[in-house]
């Protein structure tokens, strides 16, 4: 049993920074990873069983068998459901975890983000709050993440969405076809544009080769590493110091705590060739990076006589307000082509609906899409008054793959507490830790929100010479999946909140949840960057006080 | 099965799914993947045949392009004839799902030989 300085459960966006950070601040660090280190071939590109489209399988774990979640539906039915599946609300389980096959945009979040209750006041049924502390608490550390994994963009001067003291340190990716066919509609509708931001190498930086335009970004690994995640850029420096014990294969069973019901360490199964150990890890801070919904289960795991409903679950808050977003869709056939080939694909988009439309809370930001394969746009893109299979089909699939246009986004997702993780009474997992059950729906007022975005992007298609426009408008459903967030909250209220601003569980010294499962909302943006900037930022914190 | 797929993505001036490979695709997906499937595609598939003779008292294979169509819309909105002992329109929906899969997706999955419908649609086989 070794004595370690911190243990922290989980590889992905936050946790490789937090590893990252305490390592080079001399900290004696074990990193759990419940999946594996997987290398380019092992992800592969399988178009049919990868994060994007999971029809049969997927590409970067759990593995499908033994990992089972409950979903209950919003009529009260519960069924075991696997990994690939819809309702399972996957984020990749391996080294890196969702850094390793996202798309990675690389968005800041906006001031008004921070303040969406004082900003809108509270929806009825709705737990929208304000962030503990505003926009520019974090700025330093989107600026570290920004400069310190790479990202590559360009604001538009014209917006000052969320002001920056430092510039990008890459270039933006280049316009393509569709690029300039979008800048006219909106320069039509008197919108402003920026490029995507990307955690791409557009040139080569920080000793990795830059993106070569392939398209295979999101659901798969980068052929040249020029994605940048946390298993190519923090975890590899975590490891350099000589201070971080990397374990992969090792799922979490439940934190520890002493006699006296403070946390001491972690319990962990780790599958070998030579069958399964269950290790006990001791440490003086233990650190919850799995996550928003795999964080939330090993917190409610984690009962004992000082803690039956879980740790930092004394006010029923830990699994709350589970959030993602809801991603309104449109399309447009364009005149011309809008399709060159070259990923990644994503590279205009507008902020000009995230706050301030009327009699809507919140709102989102509109882009492009990554490159979508035929199979994709098979499922995704065609438009509904099409048949659905026989000459019509085929000849809409040869005439109009390339022409086109795709407009989407997240919208910003007002949260609700019944939105949530439990662990289920009965289900457990092929170690025999209890599952995560998910139940509930986002809030009536994100679906207006939805809607009012999906016509947002008729109008841009149409405004960029589209002859004909389709869209499709998510329902009342529960958003997770890989933009999970919001179950463990930083607040100053421990009745309303999980953690401190810092990510500290309120009922525990030496515990910290530091990943999505801390955003008291998630923002009309691709929630990553925040969780790093959050994450650099707590880091710092925790090396200061260990 | 060949009839069937090709005249879900018929031949034009690129192949139709069989040329493509797609049965060869669906033979290993309900052998893998839709193993537990099996059964009831190959029910659904004797139902085609079935239907057919009822109606035109002839093999599926056997008859135009134009009536192949007719027989899979009716069986596309439920609106059968012969007996089925199989829900038509869950079935048709599940071939329908599967022959695009095989078709669109990457050719390594044995639907899409030579990525025909990759270079049809332009996005083209690029291999990085």
């Amino acid at each position: 049993m070794e004595n370690y300085d911190a243990i922290i459960v989980g590889t992905g966006a936050a946790g490789g920074i937090v590893a990252c950070v305490l390592a080079e601040a001399g900290k004696q660090i074990l990193l759990l990873e419940r999946g594996a280190a997987l290398s380019f071939d092992d992800v592969g590109r399988d178009q049919l069983r990868n994060q994007r489209l999971s029809v049969y399988g997927h590409n970067a774990g759990p593995e499908l068998v033994g990992n089972p979640r409950v979903f209950v539906d919003p009529n009260g039915n519960s069924r075991t459901v696997k990994p690939h599946e819809p309702d399972y609300h996957n984020n990749a389980a391996c080294l890196g975890g969702g850094t390793r096959v996202y798309g990675a945009q690389a968005w800041r979040f906006s001031p008004d983000d921070f303040r969406m209750a004082t900003k809108y006041g509270i929806p009825e049924g709705s737990s929208l709050a304000d962030w503990p502390f505003p926009y520019e608490t974090l700025e330093p550390f989107y600026e570290r993440a920004e400069w310190e994994l790479g990202v590559a963009g360009a604001d538009n001067e014209n917006s000052q969405r969320s002001p920056r003291k430092r510039d990008y340190p890459l270039p933006p990716v280049p316009p393509g076809p569709q690029t300039i066919a979008l800048t006219d509609g909106a320069l039509r509708l008197g919108w402003q544009t920026s490029p995507v931001p990307l955690l791409i190498n557009t040139k080569p930086y920080q000793a990795r080769a830059a993106c070569i335009a392939c398209k295979y970004c999101v659901g798969f690994a980068c052929p040249t590493d020029a994605k940048s995640g946390s298993h190519n850029t923090v975890i590899p420096r975590a490891l350099a110091t000589g201070n971080c014990d990397l374990v992969t294969g090792a799922i979490a069973e439940r934190i520890e705590v002493d006699q006296r019901g403070n946390v001491s360490g972690v319990s962990y199964f780790v599958d070998s060739p030579q069958g399964t150990n269950r290790q006990t890890a001791r440490s003086k801070f233990v650190i919850v990076s799995a996550g928003a919904i795999e964080s939330a289960r090993l917190l409610l795991n984690s009962t004992s006589a000082h803690h039956p409903s879980g740790l930092g679950n004394e006010t029923d808050q830990v699994g709350r307000n589970l959030q993602g977003h809801l991603y309104p869709r449109a399309y447009g056939i364009s005149p011309t082509k809008v399709f060159n080939g070259v990923g990644p694909g994503v590279t205009i988009a507008t902020t000009e609906f995230n706050h301030d439309n009327a009699g809507i809370v919140g709102g989102g930001m509109l882009a492009d899409d990554f490159i979508k394969p035929p199979i994709d746009f098979w499922y995704d893109s065609l438009p509904p008054d099409l048949p659905r299979w026989g000459l019509a089909n085929k000849q809409f699939m040869r005439d109009n793959y390339t022409r086109v246009l795709h407009v989407r986004g997240p919208v910003q997702d007002i949260p609700n507490p019944e939105g949530r993780v439990t662990v289920d009474p009965g289900v457990r997992d092929k170690w025999g830790i209890p599952v995560a059950r998910l139940s509930g729906t986002t809030h009536p007022a994100t679906v207006i929100a939805a809607e009012f975005m999906r016509a947002r992007g008729e109008d841009w298609l149409q405004a960029s010479g589209c002859e004909k426009v389709w869209s499709s408008q998510p329902g009342l459903v529960l958003s997770g999946k890989q933009h999970q967030a919001g179950t463990c909250r930083m607040g100053i209220d421990p009745r309303a909140s999980v953690t401190d601003e810092w990510g500290r569980v309120h009922s525990h010294d030496n515990l910290f949840v530091v990943d999505g499962s801390l955003h008291v909302t998630n923002g009309g943006f691709n929630p990553v960057l925040t969780i790093m900037a959050l994450a650099f930022r707590s880091a710092e914190y925790i090396a200061r006080t260990l | 099965m060949r009839a069937v797929v090709d005249c879900l993505i018929p031949p034009d001036d690129y192949p139709g799914a069989y040329e493509a490979g797609v049965c060869d695709y669906l033979e290993r997906l309900y052998q893998t993947d839709l193993a537990s499937q099996l059964e009831f595609c190959a029910a659904g598939l004797d139902c085609v045949d079935t239907e057919s003779r009822f109606r035109f008292a002839t093999a599926f294979a056997d008859l135009t392009p134009d009536l192949q169509s007719s027989i899979l819309q009716a069986i596309e909105t439920g609106n059968v004839l012969a007996p089925w002992p199989i829900s038509p329109t869950q079935f048709f929906n599940l071939l329908v799902t599967t022959t695009a899969e095989g078709y669109y997706s990457d050719p390594q999955q044995g639907g899409n030989r030579g990525s025909i419908s990759w270079e049809m649609t332009g996005f083209e086989s690029r291999s990085i």
